[in-house]
């Protein structure tokens, strides 16, 4: 298993915001879905290292606490939604910021994300889904085995999420495990191999797609009923009414 | 050639172009600062004589002038790189040392010292002046940063908190100065900012403290890039964010107070200089914007001191006037922008 969770909890000023979950996630692209502050970003902070927690939480059968920072920086990588940055930063400055990043990596995805043009802009003067394409850039050319993407779908057009989701497939058959936290159900479910939902910071479901469209699941997370048409692989969440 | 390597290549020409100009620029000031006083002399000679005085220890006008220049390069180059430090663990680039509120509380604790001891310009005061800075200027900055978390820490309300701590400290350092009977008028000169008495162990010290400051921000390069994006970007290259600026505040308090202990408050030097820099560089990167900050700073207090001692013949102005005519514009301008982009 490449991360195993054993009642892992995370709090923020006493307040449990992660309660006690156990999981195991191999690799494959696994969609993290739930409503607002359901505990997505935390969960993905948590596997990063990022936050401390109580509990276990095994990453390639390891405890992820005895790693040096090194090599949890290059065996994980957390990409955030968006950031606040200084003025004057470029996207150039942004996406080599990290020297841990692949140069011939680097190159890649500023071609499959369209950065070219973009590399001597002010981060103040792009768009925030120019910002989350560089953010995307320069998480993913870390390489790392596992990669936590919070929301990368928000900012994004609907090409560049297609692509994305696409890339990820390709990256997840090359032995990795992308963890994506999103509200899009819609593309995201086509794309993913597993589902994590959570649920007032308690995993409520782990399993395939089909079963996570099948139960009731995603009626009681959202409080809204959905008519799911499953087509050539592909499936289509509608949201028809409130529950 | 991609696009990266294109970038990469344009953003290194364009340091170098910078940094040559502005070393350039610097070198002129120097030598006319050298050359320019109460008679104006061969600015080679005076560098010739003057580094002779200073290695023999019997100091003539050329030996004083070579202090002189020396000392205000230095303290130029020392205010840009705490105001950069400042700038980067504050993610806001109105921070600077004196608009923090930092200086102002360097000033007070000297100054209380002085008045306490009655003694101005002694020698073994340098070293108690040092540290009784050091520990003012921290205090006035934990204070400034206390009150802009209490106000959500926006770039303005950073600001406005360091303008009350500061306009406090300023003021409060005004009382223990009538206390004082002997060397009035050198402490309300010192106080105002001046290099009218250098010294070679001060400079000594601060030249010291200054590349100490430099290793440390190449150090820790990687990090300190990172902590202009996000907190979670630091500690993913295993740092802690936090440690890292508790050591940048410190390191940038102490070279600050060793400027104020010895030749008193000078504004906006270190506001401006990475400013100017990260504007001209069209770059955040460290490994561009320090060396250029640095030598901005040292370019901007040379000119400043130099017109403070020629403006007006047989009068020297303060500094800190001149300094702060030349980077408070800079100030306004960065306001105006911020407000731009929406902060």
């Amino acid at each position: 298993m490449v991360i195993e969770a054993v009642k892992l909890s995370v709090s923020y000023d006493n307040t449990q915001v992660i309660k006690e979950v156990s999981f195991t996630l191999a690799e494959g692209v696994v969609a993290v879905v739930g409503p607002n502050g359901a505990g997505k970003t935390t969960l993905l902070k948590a596997i990063s290292g990022l936050v401390s927690y109580a509990g276990s939480l095994k990453i390639m059968n390891k405890d992820l606490r005895v790693f040096s920072a090194e090599e949890r920086a290059r065996l994980i990588t957390y990409v955030p939604p968006l950031v606040d940055v200084m003025p004057d930063m470029s996207v150039g400055d942004l996406i080599l910021s990290d020297p841990l990043v692949s140069k011939e990596l680097l190159e890649e995805y500023i071609e499959l994300f369209e950065l070219s043009s973009l590399l001597k802009r002010r981060l103040s003067k792009v768009s925030s889904g120019e910002l989350s394409r560089a953010l995307l850039a320069k998480g993913l050319s870390k390489n790392s085995k596992i990669v936590a993407l919070d929301e990368p779908l928000s900012h994004i057009d609907l090409r560049f999420q297609l692509i994305l989701l696409k890339h990820l497939r390709v990256l997840s058959k090359g032995g990795k495990l992308i963890l994506v936290a999103s509200n899009q159900l819609n593309p995201l479910l086509s794309y993913v191999d597993r589902v994590v939902a959570l649920k007032k910071g308690e995993v409520v479901f782990t399993g395939d797609v089909a079963s996570f469209l099948r139960s009731s699941t995603p009626e009681r997370i959202y409080g809204v009923k959905f008519e799911v048409v499953f087509k050539d692989g592909y499936v289509d969440i509608i949201p028809r009414e409130l529950a | 050639m991609s696009s990266l390597e294109i970038f990469v290549l344009w953003r290194k020409r364009r340091f170098l172009t910078t940094l040559t100009l502005s070393a350039l620029i610097l070198a002129i000031l120097f030598f006319t600062h050298l050359s320019l006083g109460y008679s104006v002399m061969n600015p080679l000679n005076v560098l010739l004589s003057g580094i002779t005085q200073l290695i023999t220890g019997s100091l003539g006008i050329e030996g004083y002038r070579v202090l002189r220049a020396l000392t205000a390069v230095v303290v130029g180059a020392t205010l840009a790189l705490s105001g950069y430090l400042m700038q980067l663990s504050t993610k806001n680039p109105l921070a600077d040392p004196y608009i923090l509120g930092v200086s102002s509380g360097a000033l007070f604790a000297v100054s209380l010292t002085l008045s306490i001891s009655g003694y101005v310009l002694h020698p073994l005061m340098i070293g108690v002046r040092t540290i009784t800075a050091f520990l003012g200027g921290l205090i006035a900055y934990l204070a400034t940063l206390f009150i802009a978390s209490k106000a959500g820490m926006s770039p303005t309300s950073l600001v406005l908190a360091g303008v009350a701590v500061g306009t406090f400290f300023y003021s409060a350092s005004l009382l223990p100065q009538y206390f004082i009977s002997r060397d009035i008028h050198k402490l309300i000169a010192w106080s105002m900012g001046s290099f009218v008495s250098p010294s070679a162990d001060a400079l000594i010290l601060m030249i010291s403290a200054l590349l100490l400051t430099i290793s440390y921000a190449f150090y820790v390069r990687h990090p300190l890039n990172n902590l202009q994006v996000s907190d979670d970007f630091v500690k993913q290259l295993g740092w802690d964010p936090a440690r890292l600026r508790r050591y940048s505040t410190l390191l940038a308090s102490l070279i600050t107070s060793f400027t104020v202990a010895w030749f008193g408050v000078i504004g906006f030097v270190g506001l401006a200089a990475p400013h100017i820099s990260r504007r001209i560089l069209k770059s955040s990167e460290l490994v561009f914007v320090l060396p250029t900050s640095i030598i901005l700073g040292s370019a901007l207090l040379t000119a400043s001191d130099l017109l403070s001692k020629v403006l007006v013949a047989g009068v020297e102005i303060p500094v800190n006037v001149i300094a702060s005519m030349i980077g408070a514009p800079v100030l306004a301008l960065a306001i105006v922008e911020l407000r731009r982009y929406g902060y």
